[in-house]
């Protein structure tokens, strides 16, 4: 019988020559800054100085060489062009661009493999997290004491809002990124993404994206919070234009990202791969490919009228040319709510596929499972307004977004159902993932119980605008989706490294972040509970104890997440050797050597039951 | 999981399957349903443009849908001195001409119908030849069509308007919705040029035969929805415009 791998190592891979087989991240670096310079001058040289908001237009053009010159650089217009000129890719070149004996080189390049695009997406929610993690530690520093000016206004009011759209894509990225990409085609017995090239695609183009994103706090920073609502955002310096087109970007990486996503599971499964026999895990990531698909169009309609409006004058946002703030307002929120599941579904599935292999029995009521992910999907595209409750718009239909909202508690309360339903009298095993999983479970509680609380429009009437909100949707971020994907990166970590993520400093690092996740956002609670307003860089003595602890709280768990960087590094190269299936469990991803080999399967698998039927006598250690 | 184990597939075409050795089949699907699903999020997009265009006239902030204080007949740059600046006066603007919007329209469905017709005959009676030369004329009609939009959003009016900081042509909220949904037709119509293009050498080189013919049904599929969409934006474009 002749396996696949063995034509893959029969396959001629041509040898050198080629300027496409030489590009890579730093070639597209290059490429991008050269193009930047390229378009900025060409702004110059065209554009008239005197009238029109010329720096605006100059800083759009600019981005966009950036934008441009990176796909170049990093060689993703080579596919399309190659199929417009009918010179199609060989099948070695196809392994060239799976990365096939080419080292650690491959993580620097376009490469198609899903396996190497899913540690790329470790490798970026990490500097993601980091960057994140940095901003917030200066806001925090900010405001330990009412009147302290560690930073300006100014730079604060940039730190907000950077802050909040670099953790915002980390998020987005978390679980969806690495896992959906690592794992998820393996587990389908999938070889690899339907469209590998525009796997790798998504994956540079959010790079490029962030490149765009951080030089906003190089060009006069986003003094205008992450929503960038208008009028102020529409008023802001150049690096609102450089927010906007890192959106427009971001859109471009998540929709190709979701239709591959979404393709790959409904056409690329295995024999026998029925859609009650996928593993749970792949339900989250379809379900949020699915609603990103539906959700991230909107706001890239929104900032292209944000750059149009601060261009070239149109009238989307403006009022006095027959525009409306609210325009802007519906648009972002149609696609923000449904952002929150986009980050949320992932890490829900990740976690029911560690409380059955922890627990050794099956998910409990597996269709009740994916119902709930169906429903917090298909009712979070109909509440986007309780977002608007105070800003005056459509009065009328408070009533009923506040009735959706609050429905949409119920697929939350079953996914939760069925989360205790599956760990319920189970030989759990506390292992890494096991304790992050109960510590999401904690949190989310609590997440949920005043997201409800917000969704009534007396109370948000009072609390709208406070730190409060914050204090939430922090504990649905970092208390519930930082600590799902941090499981899942202790549940799957072996598979990518062959070894274990330190347990020892794993739980250490859980205990700081789990004690300061509770002192930074209950402490933010009483604060917007006593009329703290969010965003503020100074505050009144009245909130001085709750900020302090707050502070404290935060370095905590920058405390906890340096420990967990430190033990994520450490493990890599010199953790505990887990061997290829460490959890004994029977999903595919775990049936396969570890580190996959290229195309993953030696031979085809065909699937006669589902992964979730345990030996509960199975020994552990 | 009880698993077993089955022979590999037989090599795909080369360029189709990522070099991963799927079944026609399975590539023939997955491509469809991709196709469908960028296509689906062209209609959020498209959606999201028309609900600007209804939402901004519906709710016709101050008056000011198809109006705007400024001035009338200046040239750019014609106030070089803020302080010598005259009042403003209200300016209305005329709906854009329906004729021309759908003289657009008609030249992107008539590529579509070229498309269609192209690859039935590849499909049908194998006929590449008749294919190569439909997806040279089609996209040489696109070509046509982009000239057309160009023309059009150049016609779209401008009012020149000055503050103390800044001073520029902007436009009206009419305007700048019909602007968006011709830009974003402009776009799909640059899309379909270089597919069409691609379909005309890829079928000239013989990729495109009439035993290899999906590649020209995926984006048949895509450039029939860019005329739908044509179709719905003319229709409203044209007949929910002024404000009586």
């Amino acid at each position: 019988m002749t396996t696949t791998l063995e034509r893959n190592a029969t396959a001629q891979i041509p040898k050198g020559g080629g300027l496409a087989r030489r590009q890579n991240f730093g070639t597209a670096v290059v490429a991008g800054v050269v193009f930047a310079y390229l378009f900025w001058l060409i702004a110059h040289l065209t554009l008239d100085s005197t009238g029109r908001p010329f720096g605006d237009q100059v800083a759009t053009f600019t981005g966009l060489g950036w934008l441009i010159g990176f796909w170049i650089g990093i060689g993703a217009f080579n596919g399309p062009f190659r199929w417009l000129l009918g010179r199609d890719h060989s099948h070695a070149d196809d392994m060239y661009y799976a990365g096939q004996n080419m080292g650690k080189a491959r993580y620097w390049k376009f490469t198609t493999d899903h396996k190497v695009v899913g540690v790329q997406y470790i490798v970026v929610t990490m500097v993601l997290f980091g960057v994140g993690g940095i901003l917030a530690m200066a806001i925090r520093t900010n405001l330990i004491a009412p009147g302290n000016h560690f930073v300006n206004q100014q730079v604060y009011n940039s730190f907000i809002a950077i802050h909040g759209m670099v953790m915002i894509l980390a998020m987005i990225v978390a679980v969806a990124g690495p896992w959906g990409n690592f794992v998820m085609p393996i587990m389908i017995g999938a070889r690899d993404m339907a469209f590998p090239r525009l796997n790798a695609l998504s994956l540079w183009t959010l790079v490029a994206a962030i490149g765009l994103l951080v030089t906003t706090l190089a060009v006069g920073g986003l003094p205008v919070g992450w929503v960038v609502m208008d009028p102020i955002s529409n008023q802001a310096g150049i690096g609102m234009d450089f927010f906007a087109l890192t959106i427009i970007a971001f859109t471009v990486s998540t929709t190709v990202a979701g239709v591959n996503t979404i393709t790959t599971m409904m056409t690329m499964r295995t024999k026998g791969m029925t859609l009650e026999r996928m593993p749970i895990f792949t339900w989250g990531v379809f379900m949020a490919a699915a609603l990103g698909l539906y959700a991230f169009p909107y706001f890239l309609v929104a900032e292209s009228f944000q750059i149009l409006d601060r261009t070239s004058f149109t009238s989307f946002f403006v009022s006095t040319g027959g525009g409306t703030g609210w325009l802007q307002a519906n648009l972002f929120w149609l696609m923000g709510h449904p952002e929150v599941y986009v980050i949320l579904l992932p890490a829900v599935g990740a976690l029911f596929e560690i409380a059955a292999v922890m627990s050794r029995k099956p998910v409990f009521s597996y269709r009740t499972a994916v119902g709930s992910m169906a429903g917090l999907a298909g009712l979070s595209a109909l509440v986007w307004a309780h977002h608007m409750f105070t800003s005056g718009w459509a009065p009328t239909l408070g009533g009923p977004f506040m009735l959706t909202t609050e429905i949409i508690s119920i697929p939350t309360g079953l996914f939760f159902l069925v989360l205790i339903g599956t760990l319920w009298r189970g030989h759990i095993w506390m292992k890494l993932p096991t304790i992050w999983l109960f510590g999401f479970m904690a949190n989310f509680i609590i997440a949920g119980i005043t997201g409800i609380y917000l969704s009534d429009i007396p109370l948000d009437d009072q609390l709208h605008g406070t730190m409060f909100v914050t204090a939430h949707f922090h504990y649905v971020f970092v208390g519930s989706v930082l600590f799902g994907a941090i499981a899942a990166l202790a549940f799957w970590y072996p598979k990518v490294t062959g070894r274990y993520l330190n347990e020892y400093l794993g739980r250490i690092s859980f205990w700081f972040v789990f004690v300061g996740v509770q002192v930074t956002f209950l402490a933010m609670f009483v604060s917007g509970l006593r009329g703290m307003p969010r965003r503020y860089a100074s505050y009144s003595i009245i909130f001085e104890h709750t900020n302090f602890a707050s502070t404290i709280g935060a370095y905590t768990i920058m405390i906890g997440m340096i420990i967990l960087g430190v033990a994520l590094v450490t493990s890599w190269n010199k953790g505990e050797p887990s061997g290829p299936n460490p959890w004994q469990a029977n999903s595919l991803e775990w049936m396969v050597p570890t580190p996959p080999p290229l195309e993953n399967f030696e031979v085809q698998p065909v699937i006669t039951e589902d992964p979730y039927n345990f030996d509960k006598e199975m020994v552990r250690r | 999981m009880s698993i077993e184990t089955t022979e590999p597939p037989a090599a795909g075409p080369h360029g189709e399957d990522g070099g991963h050795f799927l079944e026609p089949e399975v590539v023939d699907r997955g491509q469809r349903l991709g196709v469908w699903l960028f296509i689906g999020g062209d209609i959020i997009i498209v959606s999201a443009l028309l609900f600007t265009y209804l939402y901004l006239r519906g709710v016709n902030t101050s008056g000011h849908w198809m109006s705007m204080l400024g001035y009338q007949g200046h040239s750019y740059a014609y106030y070089q001195n803020a302080a010598n600046l005259p009042a403003p006066t209200l300016i209305h603007v005329k709906a854009m001409s329906a004729g021309f919007d759908w003289l657009i329209t008609a030249v992107t469905v008539v590529t579509a119908g070229i498309i269609w017709q192209g690859e039935r005959a590849l499909r049908v009676t194998k006929n590449a030849k008749a294919f190569s030369s439909a997806a040279a004329f089609a996209t040489i009609v696109t070509l046509v069509a982009i000239v057309l939009t160009v023309i059009q959003l150049r016609a779209i009016p401008e009012i020149f308007v000055a503050t103390n900081d800044s001073q520029g042509m902007a436009y009206t909220a009419y305007d700048s919705a019909f602007m968006a949904l011709v830009g974003s037709g402009l776009i799909h119509l640059v899309v379909l040029a270089f597919l069409g293009l691609g379909l005309t050498v890829r079928a000239s080189r013989g990729l495109i035969t009439g035993e290899k013919w999906y590649q020209a049904r995926l984006i048949r599929m895509f450039w029939v929805w860019i005329a739908i969409s044509s179709v719905v934006v003319a229709a409203v474009t044209t007949t929910i415009n002024t404000i009586h």
